[in-house]
């Protein structure tokens, strides 16, 4: 795994607050063209993992590259451009904005016109707009969201947030796209309609890194995953054999030789 | 016609101190769209003023090539600024505007060669109000490409969110870098259009006051849409002579009543496009629904 097939290496990672070591030496790769799925109980760490990957945290110690690249020093918006976008665990919408306007924002790199000529508002300026805007429709499309582009994204749902700003982190064109728990606060089928949404994007070349809690869709969806503890590594690989994995199920559910005295207290 | 020109003998005065207020509000304005909120418009005022009345007194520049310089002179200050500032917390930048204020008038009082120090300069030009008007309508026009702009989507989504506007490749430094940019140049403008209005000024004229003024007028008219500073200056600056004609005996509490009203009510300001976004929602979920009622209606008939 070490070689070119993956996009993404986290070597031997190291985040600290203070004295508390929000991820505490991770080693992990994500194989291009992959669902690869990052999981643990809370508090684990992941959406630490996924801020350091996108460069709103630095890390205290330890390397991130993303084809070849590193990535640890560098700003938020240079890595964005080197094609890594993200959705939040909160949903993190622009208040005021309609969905497509949402959409459009995150079609900021592939604007393809300078900003002076977008205020003069050159003939030039406006063809790349209307694109940009026909750009994010058929993202809009692509998430079932389009019925709702004028609309304060407010005003909508939670899933039809969370799938907006799903569109958003797409409209760049990314080569990696980070989701963090796509599928929180949603029914079946609509989390059901995320996966599939995964993989098409991953069946035209997306890779993709998710958090996910729903292990149901883990197994289902993603083509491989780490596990993480308190910081660290507990298993990776085949997501069906880490969650089989006994030292995965004891983080998740707790020790047998617990419940089993729980179970003869009572 | 007679009336007419009654009532601009009357408010004329209103309405000239009106459009030199928006530009104070627009200056301020074009920060607090992307997020920082910041009195430095004072100090691109001083600028824009000290340098457009000396210019005008010193060398005979004629009054349509001091604006120029004064939007200039604005720009370069909103430049140095904006290098030193942005560096800054946003609340440590605000309290950080605040001390450059006080800073800038001090300087102002100690260099009489430049700025004619406590006893002020005496401005030989005077700028007309239909020439102040274009001026405004300019810069509005400026604001309005730039809300229409690739910038602007920019500068809404750095003042929502800043990190998650960098997360999809918009630097928030350099958006902000812009909008100070911008509001030094149309504060130099607001500085020089108060001089060349009041024909004498001194480094008392570029205190607290415009201070006050710019931020109760953006609060007022709104800060989240071009429009909004315009008609928040407008208000806040006929109000006083609105409620001088209408309540002689209580002005002063009836002005402040009504100011405090505005906020309580219309927090956004008068000009807020979210709420009309809201409403729009609202009446497309009723229409929505009154259209799904009438469906069923005729799939039970």
């Amino acid at each position: 795994m070490h070689d070119g097939a993956s996009i993404l290496v986290l070597d031997d990672l190291v985040k600290r607050f203070g004295g508390v070591a929000a991820v505490g030496g991770l080693t992990a790769h994500v194989r291009r063209g992959s669902v690869h799925g990052l999981i643990g109980p809370n508090g684990a760490g992941k959406t630490t993992v996924i801020n350091l990957i996108t460069g709103l945290f630095h890390p205290t110690s330890g390397s991130i590259r993303f084809e070849g690249a590193a990535l640890e020093a560098m700003a938020p918006q240079d890595i964005a451009a080197r094609g890594v976008t993200r959705t939040y665990q909160n949903v993190r919408l622009f208040s005021g904005m309609t969905a497509l306007e949402q959409v459009m924002t995150g079609c900021w790199l592939r604007r393809g016109v300078s900003l002076w000529a977008s205020f003069l508002g050159l003939p030039a300026a406006s063809a790349a707009w209307r694109a940009s805007r026909d750009h994010a429709m058929h993202l809009l499309e692509r998430v079932g969201m389009a019925h709702r582009a004028d609309e304060l994204a407010e005003t909508l749902s939670y899933g039809e947030q969370r799938r907006i700003e799903i569109a958003r982190a797409l409209g760049s064109d990314p080569k990696l796209l980070l989701l963090d728990e796509p599928t929180a606060g949603m029914n079946a089928a609509e989390a059901d309609a995320v996966g599939r949404l995964v993989h098409e994007l991953r069946d035209a070349g997306l890779t993709i890194l998710m958090v996910e809690h729903n292990m149901s869709l883990v197994t289902a969806f993603c083509d491989s995953c780490t596990v993480m503890n308190f910081g660290r590594l507990l298993a990776e690989g085949d997501p069906r054999a880490c969650i089989a994995d006994p030292a995965v199920q004891e983080a998740y559910f707790g020790r047998k030789h617990d419940a089993d005295r729980i179970q003869a207290l009572r | 016609m007679e009336t007419l020109l009654d009532l601009w003998a009357g408010y004329g005065s209103t309405v000239t101190f009106a459009s030199v207020n928006a530009f104070f509000a627009l200056s301020t304005y074009a920060v607090l769209s992307t997020g920082v909120l910041s009195f430095t418009t004072v100090v691109f005022a001083a600028v824009g003023g000290f340098l457009s009345a000396q210019m005008a007194g010193k060398f005979g520049v004629p009054l349509w090539a001091a604006f120029p310089m004064a939007a200039l002179g604005g720009g370069f200050a909103a430049a140095v600024v904006a290098g030193a500032f942005l560096r800054l917390e946003s609340h440590w930048m605000a309290l950080a505007s605040l001390a450059l204020v006080l800073i800038t008038r001090v300087t102002a009082l100690n260099t009489p060669l430049l700025t004619g120090g406590v006893n002020g300069l005496i401005v030989p030009l005077r700028v007309e109000p239909l020439e102040l008007a274009l001026l405004l309508a300019l810069c509005a026009l400026v604001f309005w490409r730039l809300h229409r702009s690739w910038y602007g989507l920019a500068a809404r989504a750095v003042r929502e969110d800043a990190a998650v506007a960098s997360t999809m490749g918009i630097s928030p430094y350099r958006v902000q870098f812009a909008a100070f940019l911008i509001s030094g140049v149309v504060g130099g403008l607001g500085g020089a259009a108060l001089a060349f209005t009041l024909q004498f000024i001194s480094p008392e004229t570029y205190f607290i006051g415009i201070a006050f003024t710019m931020i109760a007028s953006t609060v007022l008219g709104g800060s989240f849409h071009w429009l909004g500073p315009i008609v928040g200056a407008a208000v806040f600056t006929a109000l006083p002579t609105a409620m001088q004609a209408i309540v002689p005996q209580i002005e002063d509490v009836a002005k402040g009543v009504v100011l405090l009203l505005i906020m309580i009510f219309l927090p956004r300001g008068l000009i807020d496009p979210r709420a009309w976004g809201l409403r729009r929602a609202a009446r497309l979920r009723e229409e929505n629904e009154r259209r799904q009622q009438a469906a069923e209606r005729d799939a039970h008939a």
